[in-house]
């Protein structure tokens, strides 16, 4: 089956389906509206690849058929009529991984389509809106300019999908993870549905479980009268999801039922992202949350204890790497909150220090090999900054990313690191004393009192640590004794 | 000016903080030979010793600016400049490699997987066989670069022997630390600067 459309009762698996697909046949399954949608699936991007780049044509004769019940299911057509279809293309790989495209939305997009949405809305702005996102969105992913014609954009974005299964990036990762070259990445081809249609629109996330803190609550974003990927982005500023309740409540309540139904499902907590079209809800996806080393163990204790997942899968959920870093040292989270944040980057390399802000790399290795507490403040750091890194204490940028030289030598250096936190940001705090929160990314005033926790005194720590002995686990640790469970099958 | 003066500077610069023998690996020269070119670029005030170690004095960075500059107006821009673009895609590719040898889902990599590690030794070793033939073009267009091939070899050379530090840890000659300075380099010799260099992603 070349093209294969999604309803529940498809049981084609993940490998075939990627990853999205295989998303939305949960859903659909579990009664969850999403909107209509098709995949190309991941073996047609492997013919894709054996015929030397060329969409097969079995696959561009089921198109048709394939978009008129996306059309028929929505009163829409596709390319033109009074209420035009448009619809997001995006790439599923079986396990998801980076150098694959990332998502067009709004596909379709033509003057005729820009002027029907505009008459049917009675909202030129938008329809201008729309239009404007996808020919910046199409190029900006596919590489080139959209076409005019809307099948010859559908033809353009599903070979950019399936090319960028070769891309260098993928096949790099592959063979990091010793994953496997053949196969392919799907192409899910989904009507869309507009966040930015009207003031009872918007778009957002939400975790079924605060992913940062484990607590139990959902916690979510909402942007009004936004779309897909601006929230995503970090384009706009959205609002709490509370802000979904003021305004439906009963959309609200539905949504959170939703959530707890896939969460159950998946008897793990779901990152889901949502749209809200004329106060309609539509869910777009759903997976697990990726979650701080303090949500995994929280939720994974929780979850057992709410009858979800078994002792052995809740010490499943929790790696060692996790316990030592809930363990680290931190800032006490009673002088946290009355602190005054400085400046804030991505962390790079774990610990919590406090010293004096030194921009001069002569001046901070002599004053830390005086046995001062030094945290060197640079732009970027260059090859002649390395002695003082290696002397200082903590270490702290203005511009560059998790993989800058800081970042890596930071790393080697065991020291802790927070890169890029704005040009001009930390060089200017020269002479402050300051609290360097590595594992937050964040830079507070003054020198702030730290705990160390303990993993006998942490209740779900304790607890992990008493299932990891039961499971027949060895060591004096939590860590090692999930490192021994981890070997037993 | 004498042509060792220039690379042993340099080197100094580089490394910040440097003895004579690791001026000799640099430069590609023995440490007796080393060792004299710094005696005479302290005497000129250029350079001044603590605890067996040298560094730059501000004269010293100061003149080494001016014989850089020298030296960059005699390559050619143009074909400099055509090569350096070409340095980013290999850079990407050490960068990813870092992540990997760092960093596994998130967590500091314990390197007790033989397996994951050996493909990222795999991957360094694939990265040097794509990026050595662009070392030896540069080479040709700027030949004080002359003795990083060599270094490179020999980093790889410590990594293959199972001394894996040799592959990111700073101070020590590792593959990253030349890299880095060869990166410095070719920053230098096109008369950027890393900072504009960082803000346009090319080097951070």
């Amino acid at each position: 089956m070349a093209v294969l459309a999604l309803d529940a009762s498809v049981e084609a698996d993940r490998s075939v389906l990627g990853g999205k697909a295989w998303g939305i046949v949960r859903m659909l399954a579990l009664g969850v509206p999403v909107p209509p949608a098709f995949v190309l699936t991941t073996d047609e991007c492997a013919r894709y690849h054996e015929l030397g780049g060329v969409v097969p044509e079995d696959v561009l004769q089921a198109l048709p058929a394939a978009m008129a019940a996306l059309e028929e299911a929505t009163g829409t057509t596709f390319g033109g009529g009074e209420r035009p279809l448009l619809v997001s293309v995006r790439s599923g790989a079986p396990t998801s991984m980076p150098g694959m495209m990332d998502t067009v939305l709004n596909l379709g997009m033509t003057p005729q389509v820009q002027e029907a949405l505009a008459e049917i809305t009675g909202d030129r702005a938008f329809a201008a809106d729309v239009a404007r996102r996808f020919a910046e969105q199409f190029e900006h992913v596919v590489g080139t300019p959209p076409p005019a014609d809307p099948w010859e954009q559908l033809h353009a974005a599903m070979t950019a999908v399936f090319g960028s299964w070769r891309s260098r990036r993928a096949i790099a990762y592959r063979k990091d993870r010793g994953l496997p070259e053949a196969g392919g990445t799907a192409v899910t081809v989904q009507a869309m549905v507009f966040g930015n249609l009207d003031d009872a629109s918007g778009t957002g996330v939400l975790f079924s479980r605060d992913p940062l803190t484990g607590a139990p609550e959902p916690y979510g974003e909402y942007l009004p009268r936004g779309q897909g990927e601006d929230v995503v982005s970090g384009s706009h500023d959205p609002l709490p999801l509370t802000a979904l309740a003021d305004r439906a409540p009963d959309l609200h309540r539905e949504l959170l039922e939703l959530a707890e139904r896939l969460e159950r499902d998946a008897a793990d907590v779901q990152d889901i992202e949502f749209t809200v079209q004329s106060g309609r809800l539509w869910l777009l996806q759903t997976r697990s949350a990726k979650r701080s080393a303090t949500a995994a163990v929280r939720l994974a204790v929780l979850l057992q204890r709410e009858g979800l997942i078994s002792p052995a899968e809740a010490l499943q959920r929790v790696t060692p790497g996790q316990v030592a870093a809930l363990l680290r040292m931190q800032v006490d989270p009673a002088a946290r909150a009355g602190a005054r944040l400085l400046a804030s980057g991505r962390p790079a390399a774990p610990g919590v220090v406090s010293g004096v802000i030194v921009t001069d790399v002569d001046e901070a290795e002599d004053r830390a090999l005086d046995g001062e507490a030094v945290i060197l403040a640079r732009p970027t750091t260059n090859p002649d900054d390395v002695h003082a890194m290696a002397a200082v204490n903590g270490i702290v940028t203005e511009v560059g990313g998790a993989t800058s030289h800081a970042a890596v030598v930071s790393r080697e250096l065991d020291t802790a690191c927070v890169v890029g936190c704005g040009l001009g940001t930390v060089t200017a705090l020269a002479g402050r004393i300051v609290t360097l929160d590595a594992d937050s990314g964040e830079l507070l005033e003054g020198t702030l009192p730290t705990i160390t926790p303990s993993e006998d005194e942490d209740p779900d720590l304790a607890r992990m640590k008493a299932w990891a002995v039961e499971a027949g686990g060895t060591g004096h640790t939590l860590a090692e004794l999930l490192r021994s469970c981890a070997q037993v099958p | 000016m004498p042509s060792t003066l220039l690379p042993t500077l340099q080197a100094v610069r580089l490394k910040g903080r440097t003895t004579a023998a690791d001026v000799a690996g640099a430069t590609g020269s023995d440490e007796a030979s080393a060792a004299q070119a710094l005696a005479v670029l302290a005497a000129d005030g250029l350079l001044r010793e603590a605890n067996g170690k040298h560094r730059l004095t501000p004269e010293g960075k100061e003149r080494l600016g001016q014989w850089l500059a020298e030296e960059r107006a005699a390559v050619d821009q143009a074909a400099l400049g055509e090569l350096y673009e070409q340095f980013d895609p290999h850079n990407t590719t050490l960068k990813e490699l870092a992540g990997t040898w760092q960093q596994r889902d998130g967590e500091p990599n314990d390197h007790s997987d033989a397996a994951y590690d050996g493909r990222v030794l795999d991957g360094i070793a694939g990265l040097h066989a794509a990026f050595a033939p662009f070392v030896d073009r540069l080479v040709g267009l700027a030949p004080r670069l002359a003795p990083y091939p060599a270094r490179f070899e020999a980093a790889l050379g410590r990594i293959r022997a199972g001394e894996h530090a040799y592959f990111l840890r700073p101070v020590i000659d590792s593959y990253h630390t030349v890299w880095f300075e060869l990166h410095e380099e070719l920053i230098g010799l096109l008369g950027r600067s890393r900072q504009d260099e960082a803000l346009a992603g090319r080097a951070e």
